[in-house]
């Protein structure tokens, strides 16, 4: 069920604000809304909240027998079926654009760019690899599921420990998480995902200072922009460009400056110039993700093994 | 596998043996294709790419049109026979709906679609040959065949990829060197020199695609030069035909093509 | 008005003459005894009026279900004929006649656009016919507010939100108001409409609503000064 179209005067008004550069639920063009990581009991189970917006990354390993093609390397995969739990605009088993768009992102962030080391998930080269299969659930949609499913499973990869196995002559022997404390995945990068979204208009900047969280960082301006770029749009947001497939840009980066992923799919043309601006800001904001995910994966540590000295 | 082939030796040269701007050669084939409103050959060195364009016309199904626009459909099909180890791929294969999901989004906003609401505008792509640069070979295709089908757009889109190599900027990858090389291929608007697509799928430093990228769109403004002179050709052709009154003539001659005089029955 | 936290089943104290049940109750007449008894369909706060006659539970929700006489706010989602769909956020679209605005004749009707808003009173609400509505006031026969809406913009809330904002003592409308102007329309269907001088006036209103939302924030009046403090400052 397609969900409705805005109205005419919230059209309108979102426009007219965002040329302003007010936005209707008062953040800055370029802020992101307020992360919330919860590491769950298991290893590898992270809820990411950006905003209302809510997706369940869920990790875990088992050993199989690898392909004839890849004998040395491990197996991720990645399984993310939207539900109509989400929103009423999905459907179960027809993918919908968005949920193909999210799903190839995914793939691309987490598998093609590499970001988990798999020559170290394998055991024994030929007969035993370690398969890893990250599934994610989409609990609520409030705008901008793809940088929170990004952000889910690379918590996630971060949080989760595989067994320890040790392989003596032909057997491989794995220990429980009792005898042997699980091992982290080694992972070469940790890419974040940013998502803006681009209108065709300039915007006058805001008229006076809103009081900013303390976490504000100064972005970089650029001058005779002829687009206004919004980071972490909101539904409305996203569905106010004209066309059915809205002018996103989706970077994936990681806080070394490495650019993993950049999708931006047709929309609203842009200048080289405010592209590289663009690529700026992004580098700008991730170090705050980055701290958040940094944060949360410290406080799920100490929570951890404040449980277990007990 | 043998010894590894050099993606860029020592004298310059790559391993198809071009330099490290030059671009393959382009052949375009604007020649009428069945029934089709608009269709277009691009090749591009090995990759191979047809597209046709239907409309506008009556939308299949109701519920997909838009009350003051013309909807856009476009269909990939990837021939089984295009690489070189033969791979039927389904229909639903989720790099297919992402290709045509991104030409799609590339010309929504090039189409002036506010001329033909409620109606239908279909793009089919077929890939006959793939030897890398398949999402720019198939936007240059499509901008080409929608010009042909008389489909008002803003601009030309000038697609093309381009990599680099341990600090060494190439444009135009082939698939050995696109397996390799981290790059990006980059869709310009040569009218106003902006850029409508960009993507990047292996990890590169920002510094290296800034380079990368500047060069890329340079090159989507020769790659319009070589389109303009095919459209040129065509459209002078029809000209040409339609002024001496003879029946609309393909820039090809094709047997069996004159006039023939009907009998009086 | 006392008021006590009521569950579903269970069985409410409900006694006058003229007995009037309101939402969230039911007479459930049990096989046994020949008196009715009343039940609670709802979780939420039991409440009468004055007299005692009057019964129902303060709920809240975020799906709205039509009811006759209520002030909506819909979108226009297409043409019927000659008058209109209109999604007011319920089960089904309702049906808005292209005659039932002020001064509307055969020749002379308003011409409204797919996603215009209009405010709208729901004439007819039957639970197995869609919903009707008309844009103008019952008796007068003349627009009292009804009609398009202009400009400005729509804030989604609960359903109890729209019925705190529509009681003449609650707070915020008044303290918005002594702020700068604006006008409103109050949707039941969890829908209002606000359109202020400025943007961020408007913006401001959109997120004092979120905030005293008992479903979203739940902020009384102290914290929504409070918030206005923060914000303007």
């Amino acid at each position: 069920m397609r969900p409705p179209s805005p109205s005419i005067p919230e059209r309108e008004f979102a426009l007219s604000a965002l040329q302003q550069s007010m936005r209707i639920d008062g953040r800055t063009l370029l802020e992101i809304r307020p992360i919330n990581l919860t590491f769950g009991p298991a290893l590898g189970c992270v809820e990411c909240e950006l905003g209302k917006t809510r997706v369940l990354a869920f990790i875990d390993s088992k050993m199989i027998k690898p392909p004839e093609e890849r004998p040395l390397e491990g197996i991720i995969s990645i399984h993310s079926e939207i539900s109509p739990m989400a929103s009423s605009a999905y459907e179960t088993g027809r993918p919908s654009d968005e949920e193909v768009a999210i799903t190839r992102m995914l793939e691309k962030v987490l598998r093609r760019s590499d970001a988990v080391d798999r020559e170290s998930l394998c055991i024994v080269a030929g007969q035993r690899v370690w398969h890893l299969r990250l599934t994610l659930h989409f609990l609520a949609d409030a705008g901008n599921m793809l940088d929170c499913a990004c952000l889910a499973a690379v918590a996630a990869l971060r949080h989760f420990r595989r067994p320890e196995v040790e392989v003596v002559g032909e057997d491989v022997i794995t220990y429980d998480p009792s005898e042997r404390p699980p091992i982290p995945l080694a992972m070469h990068h940790t890419p974040y995902v940013l998502t803006f979204a681009l209108f065709p208009f300039a915007s006058t900047p805001a008229p006076q200072q809103t009081k900013l969280s303390s976490t504000h960082v100064p972005t970089p301006q650029l001058a005779n922009s002829s687009i206004t770029a919004v980071l972490d749009p909101s539904p409305l947001e996203a569905s106010l460009l004209p066309s059915s497939s809205p002018s996103l840009l989706s970077l994936a980066l990681t806080p070394q400056r490495e650019l993993c992923v950049v999708n931006k799919a047709g929309g609203v043309p842009v200048s080289p110039e405010e592209f590289l601006w663009l690529v700026k800001v992004a580098e700008e904001r991730v170090r705050e993700v980055e701290a958040c995910l940094e944060g949360g994966l410290l406080k799920a540590k100490a929570e951890a093994e404040g449980i277990g000295s007990l | 596998m043998g010894s590894r082939v050099e993606i860029l030796n020592d004298g310059g040269y790559r391993s198809d043996g071009r330099r490290q701007f030059e671009l393959r050669d382009i052949a375009i084939d604007l020649s009428r294709h069945g029934q089709a409103d608009g269709s277009a050959m691009y090749t591009q060195g090995l990759t191979e790419v047809l597209v046709t364009v239907f409309g506008p016309r009556e939308a299949k199904l109701r519920s997909q049109t838009i009350h003051n626009r013309a909807n856009i459909n476009v269909e990939v099909n990837i021939a089984a026979f295009s690489t070189g180890e033969r791979r039927k791929r389904s229909r639903g294969d989720k790099r297919i709906l992402e290709l045509g999901a991104a030409i799609k989004s590339t010309f929504e906003p090039v189409i002036q679609t506010h001329l033909y609401p409620r109606s239908q505008i279909d793009i089919f792509v077929q890939v006959l040959q793939q030897d890398g640069g398949l999402l720019s070979a198939a936007i240059n295709a499509t901008t080409l065949a929608l010009i042909t089908a008389g489909i008002p757009l803003f601009d030309y889109v000038c697609a093309v990829s381009s990599g680099v190599h341990s600090t060494h900027a190439m444009l135009d990858l082939t698939t050995l060197e696109e397996n390799d090389v981290p790059h990006l291929t980059v869709a310009v608007m040569p009218r106003t020199g902006k850029i409508t697509l960009v993507t990047l799928e292996t990890r590169l430093h920002s510094d290296r695609f800034e380079e990368v990228f500047r060069i890329a769109c340079e090159a989507g403004k020769v790659l319009h030069e070589e389109m303009r002179n095919a459209i040129k050709a065509r459209t002078s052709a029809l000209a040409r035909a339609m002024g001496e009154g003879h029946p609309a003539g393909a820039p090809s001659n094709r047997e069996g093509d004159e006039d023939f005089e009907m009998g009086d029955d | 008005m006392t008021s006590t936290t009521t569950l579903p089943g269970e069985i409410v104290p409900a006694q006058h003459p003229n007995l009037k049940l309101g939402p969230g109750l039911l007479q459930s007449i049990s096989g046994t005894s020949d008196s009715a008894t009343i039940v609670s369909t709802r979780a939420g706060e039991l409440q009468h009026s004055a007299n005692r006659s009057k019964w129902w539970i303060e709920s809240n929700a975020r799906r709205y279900v039509p009811a006759a006489q209520e002030s909506v706010i819909g979108q226009i989602s297409g043409r019927a004929g000659e008058g209109y769909r209109v999604d007011i956020g319920g089960a089904h679209n309702a049906s808005l006649d292209g005659l039932a605005f002020e001064g509307a004749t055969k020749r002379n009707r308003p011409n409204l656009k797919v996603n215009s808003l209009v405010y709208a009173r729901v004439s007819l609400a039957h639970k197995d016919m869609e919903p009707e509505l008309e844009c103008f006031d019952a008796q007068t026969r003349k627009a009292e507010g009804f009609g398009e809406l202009k400009g400005g913009f729509v804030v989604k809330c609960s359903l109890g939100m729209s019925r705190r904002l529509l009681d003449p003592n609650h707070f915020l409308l008044p303290l918005l108001g002594s702020r700068f102007p604006l006008e409103c329309a109050v949707g039941m269907n969890g829908r209002i409409w606000v359109d202020t001088k400025s943007a961020q006036n408007t913006i401001i209103v959109a997120r004092c609503i979120e905030a005293a939302d008992p479903d979203g924030g739940g902020l009384d009046e102290a914290d929504v000064n409070k918030l206005l403090n923060g914000i303007q400052s």
